[in-house]
């Protein structure tokens, strides 16, 4: 596969059907761009590696839901899951009861809480892959579900107790030991949270049976049927995994927050549909079956060092009404760009 | 009950038609009369379906002429066979099952009062049509989606009639229907002639030809063979010519070693699909499962695998019964199966060779049934990809991008993984080319070799020859007849068709 | 051709009844409605037993005006949900909408035949957008719509300016819950959405162009082949959406105060979905029916006036929503089941 013989064509067609180094481009365009901007002044803050690492902290929910999109898209039938926002409002305010209220130790209210999240996860598998639901109509009802009993929960006060509001310090930028003279300060966030899930999650999609059985289905699932694998099974847990992954990011959220906060994840557009863009904007098929981890994440840091440059491009809120600017154009291109190669060159990767 | 008309309603004179380097037909002539069922029978492949989508427009003819009612037509385009009143029924009816039957036969050309659709004259139409096939009224507005199938096929002919046709094309209309449906559909067949349709009835059932057709057309490797009128032929003498000269079977006598059954089923049936359907395959043997589409032989194939339930009857597996629930359960009883419709049922489309053979083999190829071992995965691929031959560089190719014959070999080679004691292989060379077909077929009789007990569901008569030990054939959903291996294609044929002699 | 078809009724007099009588369509209204009506009545007789307020003009009007956005755009989302599309930017382009138009009317003081010009002729160019994205990209609705949504919202944002458009005068009152937005104690827009559903039922059910927008839900790709203009079909499904959420714009104005925040249309785009698929319109297209719409809507917001009433936490009508969605699609999956078991 080396590309010395390739011709200019081939390098476009691989740009433009291989969405992994398309992305990796663009990320570098968009670097280069605010670096260029910032040479000349144009910025409103300097944009360097300090900055860019800093703004890894919004990375880090983003992706993961977008991790927990990626695998519940690809288990196909129109799987999709509206509700990860309402999950992490829900199991954050059940974080907040455990950790902040009935004096839980932090280990064991964090894993009851990913196991929260996993609950109610499993709910949506039941009713997608058991009952049969269409996922965009269980999750759905799930996110309204969830979304109202996270409020009510707690009439309607977030979890702000001395303990909670300690956790601040898990969000903070912390020095790399060795190398950390020479590098920027690393959100905390990336290494406790972000980075555990993106290793597990690409062992779990790349390295085991389960997902392959995952792809399996979301490929095809009559053919998945007939080779004798757990069709239903397989697709339960896809959306089990998404929920755990969701509770989480309730944790990592209330941290950021410094509080459990009963619309965490449902506040404004809500959490779920940036998650949802930044798979499909990471080669996700909406169709099933066709995605990858590298995507994802590349997908995440684009968004968020593009964002974090507008903000330094513009004054004031102007910055975060561009950063819808971008996210909409970009994920209506990447949308008309998987159209086309789809038409042109049959299928992407 | 056909008066004769000099002039025929439809004339293909030396028509040919070739896709790339296959000759679909050569010099293929057909006359069809007004008022008349004309059958069109030959072996699949033998070009029946070419010549329907001719005469439909829905494959242009590179030579020949086609006459319709004494002038000379062009049918570049289906609109052009509607314009003329040719109106096909294809095997899958293109309905919309959330719309009324009235909706379905005028979508796309409503008739239209004040702007809104004038229900009450389409409905009198569609009254007046069923009729014609008598049908009650009432269907008119029922909603397609709650008809039977064979009650969606009705409503196909009556769209394809409702623009007036005076040629309609039957594409293989019995072979999703029950006997008591058939006769519904004959009668249907009659009244349409009777108001001096012509119909054009392709059909795999022979014997169904006497009771329906006045005049058959056979075809053969593309060729016509003839046309004659049904009276002087019998069901043996069709599937002479269907088959031609008998062909010398190559193949070596093969010794099959004597023991118990290894796979028996016994009076196994499934409601409304197939019933008393005895088998059994000892180690070491191919027997043949040879039917007619419709017969019942891929249900009997699915039960065996656990797609579906057995109503009744027993299946027996090393003389022990067995109930497979599903696929995975039946892998695990030591049954494989190989799918029958390889896109739908066999392909991992875009995914790699290695990922298509390893899929349903992956506790199999994991640590600890966790984690996939990637390095034996590989080592698998590559050695079934040595095995069966399969043209590829490597085994991370993309199964979508291959041949039918290679994509084919992928898919057996998923069946083989494990070793299992009961292979079964749904139409193992439909859709294959000549030179893959030869070498599949070499690797079932090297499997047999090996102890394998393989059952052959087919509907290719040459392929039950050429491979099995014994040929059961089944006929309206059970078990009739069994043959040896040096049986004529024509018996097989006569016998699977319906010739009672 | 009638005279021929009108002497073969009568031959086939002889066998039916008597032709004339026979129904020459389904049912006008689906069983899912029958049942929503049914559990609206109940609800209602129960918050009237619980709670005497309930029923009075000052509960009802309220009710009625708070429904009419919802089952507005709710029109226009069957109709995209029937071809087998969605539309998820409808909240963005509420925000659009309304903006524009209460800034308008803040800036020039336009009268009112002007503000809803301004505001449906915006709403249609946004649904433009969107249709000729999804018609001629052939690419997924969900996803192309979660885009526009964001460029929308982003198009909302740069109106707003700073903060909120304040001091909107009574432009609109029309549509508002004051005296003025009554006739006979209807809100006029309620009645304003109930005519358009009943124009939109009639023209999904009788015209050509409406039974095509099913024909498409069910197999564009057979639609196509009928010559059913499929591309053509969708942009209207989209066009019309946008019509209508800039003529519900002009009531989500009229319901608020005299102010507008940068809040204005966030979350509506499932809270429409969500009163569609109560109504019973199939999410996998080819199925549905704005009656059903009206009607989902009508449930969502009495249970929303019904937990306010009761004195409970108002987000509890949520879960109640989320209650009905898994009834309302669990009911007609069993329904699906049973019909393809015969």
């Amino acid at each position: 596969m080396t590309t010395t013989t390739r011709g200019r064509s081939d390098i476009t067609r691989l740009l433009l059907t291989q969405r992994i180094p398309l992305l990796a481009v663009l990320i570098v365009v968009v670097v280069v761009t605010f670096f260029i901007n910032d040479a000349g002044g144009y910025l409103t803050a300097s944009y360097d590696f300090d900055y860019m690492s800093g703004s890894l902290i919004s990375a880090v929910p983003l992706a993961m839901l977008g991790l927990a999109e990626l695998i519940v898209i690809l288990s196909g039938r129109g799987g999709i899951d509206l509700s990860v926002g309402a999950i992490v409002s829900l199991s954050g305010m059940i974080f907040g009861f455990a950790y902040g209220q009935w004096g839980w130790p932090l280990w064991f209210a964090i894993i009851a809480t990913v196991l929260f999240g996993g609950l109610c996860g499993a709910v949506n598998g039941v009713l997608v892959s058991y009952i049969g639901f269409p996922a965009l109509i269980a999750t759905l009802a799930t996110f309204y579900a969830f979304k109202s009993i996270a409020i009510v929960i707690n009439n309607q006060q977030p979890i702000s107790t001395p303990p909670i509001q300690e956790l601040y310090s898990l969000s903070k930028s912390v020095e790399l030991p060795v190398i950390g003279a020479s590098v920027p300060d690393v959100p905390l966030g990336i290494f406790t949270f972000l980075l555990p899930t993106v290793v597990a999650v690409w062992l779990l999609l790349a390295r085991t049976a389960y997902g392959r059985r995952l792809y399996a289905i979301g490929t095809n699932d009559v053919a998945a049927r007939w080779s004798g694998l757990p069709v239903r099974d397989t697709r339960f847990k896809a959306y089990v995994y998404a929920g755990l992954i969701s509770g989480l990011v309730a944790v990592v959220t209330v941290a950021q927050f410094a509080s459990a906060r009963p619309d965490a994840g449902v506040s404004g557009s809500g959490m779920a549909l940036p998650a949802i863009t930044i798979a499909v904007l990471g080669g996700v098929a909406i169709t099933g079956g066709i995605g990858r981890v590298a995507g994802v994440v590349l997908a995440t840091l684009l968004i968020v060092w593009l964002n974090a440059g507008i903000l330094l491009a513009f004054v004031g809120n102007e910055g975060s009404q561009y950063q819808l600017l971008a996210l909409g154009t970009v994920l209506v291109f990447a949308a008309l760009l998987n159209g086309l190669t789809t038409r042109r060159y049959g299928g992407t990767v | 009950m056909t008066e004769t008309i000099d002039t025929p309603r439809l004339r293909l004179t030396a028509v040919s038609k070739r896709f790339g380097a296959v000759r679909a037909i050569q010099h293929a002539d057909m006359t069809v009369r007004a008022g008349t069922v004309h059958a069109l029978v030959g072996e699949n492949g033998a070009g029946k379906s070419t010549m329907i989508k001719i005469v439909a427009g829905a494959v242009t003819a590179d030579t020949g002429e086609i006459e319709f009612d004494g002038a000379p037509a062009r049918i570049a385009s289906t609109t052009d066979a509607i314009g003329l009143g040719i109106a096909t029924v294809y095997q899958e009816p293109q309905l919309f099952p959330e719309l009324t039957v009235a909706e379905n036969i005028f979508l796309g050309r409503e008739m239209k009062k004040n702007g809104r659709i004038d229900w009450a004259g389409q409905n009198a139409r569609v009254v007046e049509l069923l009729a014609l096939l008598g049908l009650p009224g009432r269907y008119a507005t029922a909603t397609v989606g709650d008809l039977s199938v064979a009650e969606q096929q009705q409503v196909s002919i009556a769209k394809a009639l409702s623009g007036d046709a005076k040629v309609l094309i039957l594409d293989e209309p019995s072979a999703i229907l029950t006997d008591a449906e058939i006769e519904v559909l004959f009668d249907v067949v009659r009244r349409l002639t009777a108001s001096g349709v012509s119909v054009i009835y392709i059909s795999h059932r022979l014997d169904e030809l006497f009771r329906i057709a006045d005049e058959v057309t056979v075809m053969r490797d593309g060729r016509t063979i003839g046309t004659y009128p049904i009276g002087d032929l019998s069901v043996r003498q069709i599937a002479h010519l269907m088959v031609g000269g008998e062909l010398s079977d190559e193949r070596p006598h093969r010794q099959v070693p004597d023991g118990p059954a290894v796979l028996e089923l016994r009076g196994l049936g499934r409601e409304s699909r197939f019933h008393d359907v005895d088998v059994t395959v000892k180690a070491g043997e191919i027997v043949a499962l040879y039917g007619l589409v419709g017969s019942g032989v891929s249900e009997i194939a699915a039960c065996i695998y656990g797609i579906d339930r057995a109503t009744s009857g027993e299946i027996h597996l090393n003389q022990q019964r067995v109930t497979p629930r599903n696929p995975g359960h039946a892998q695990r009883l030591g049954i494989a199966l190989l799918p029958a419709n390889r896109k739908v049922e066999g392909m991992f489309g875009f995914q790699s060779i290695a990922f298509n053979i390893s899929a349903g083999h992956l506790k199999l190829l994991s640590r600890f049934g966790v984690l996939v071992d990637r390095a034996r995965e590989k080592t698998v691929a590559t050695d079934m990809i040595k095995r069966l031959a399969v043209k590829t560089p490597h085994e991370r190719q993309p199964i979508s991008a291959m041949s039918g014959g290679n994509a084919q070999k992928v898919v057996l080679a998923r069946q083989l993984v494990e070793r299992p004691t009961v292979l079964v292989l749904a139409e193992p060379t439909q859709g294959v080319d000549v030179g893959a077909k030869e070498e599949i077929h070499r690797l079932i009789t090297e499997l047999a070799q090996e102890g394998t007990a393989v059952l052959v569901v087919t509907s290719d008569l040459p392929e039950a020859l050429r491979i099995a030990d014994r040929i059961q054939v089944v006929r309206r959903g059970t078990t009739t007849d069994e043959f040896g291996p040096d049986a004529s294609q024509v018996d097989l044929l006569a016998a699977a068709a319906g010739g009672t002699e | 051709m009638t005279t021929e078809s009108l002497n073969k009724n009568d031959k086939t007099e002889k066998n039916e009844k008597s032709p004339k009588r026979v129904r020459v369509l389904p049912a006008p209204v689906t069983g899912q409605e029958v049942v929503l009506v049914g559990v609206i009545a109940l609800l209602w007789a129960g918050l009237a037993l619980s709670t005497p307020a309930f029923l009075t003009a000052g509960s009802i009007q309220p009710l009625l005006v708070a429904t009419a956005p919802i089952a507005l755009i709710g029109v226009g989302m069957t109709i995209v949900i029937i071809t087998g599309g969605i539309d998820v930017s409808v909240g963005g382009a509420i925000m659009v909408c309304s903006v524009l138009t209460a800034k308008t009317l803040v800036g020039s003081g336009v009268n009112l035949g002007v503000a809803v010009l301004l505001s449906v002729l915006t709403g249609g160019v946004l649904g433009l957008v969107n249709g000729v994205l999804i018609a001629y990209g052939r690419v997924h609705a969900i996803i192309i719509t979660f885009g526009t949504a964001n460029l929308f919202m982003f198009l909302g944002l740069q109106i707003f300016g700073s903060g909120t458009v304040n001091g909107i005068p009574g432009t609109l009152a029309f549509f508002g819950r004051g005296p003025d937005g009554r006739t006979l104690g209807v809100p006029h827009a309620f009645l304003i959405t109930v005519l358009v559903t009943a124009a939109a039922w009639w023209y999904l059910r009788h015209t050509a162009g409406g039974r095509h927008f099913f024909a498409i839900g069910g197999d564009a790709q057979a639609a196509r082949l009928a010559g059913v203009r499929v591309q053509r079909r969708v942009l209207l499904a989209y066009t019309t959406t946008g019509l209508l959420v800039g003529l519900a714009s002009c009531f989500v104005i009229a319901q608020g105060t005299s102010t507008l925040d940068q809040t204005v249309g966030s979350g509506k785009e499932l809270a429409v979905i969500a009163a569609v698929v109560i109504g019973g319109t199939s999410i996998m297209g080819g199925r549905g029916s704005v009656l059903g719409t009206l009607l989902g809507a009508l449930l969502v917001q009495s249970v929303a006036s019904g937990v306010t009433q009761l004195g409970w936490r108002s987000q509890l009508s949520d879960l109640f929503v989320g209650i009905f969605i898994i009834v309302a699609v669990g009911a007609d999956l069993l329904r699906a089941r049973a019909r393809r078991s015969r």
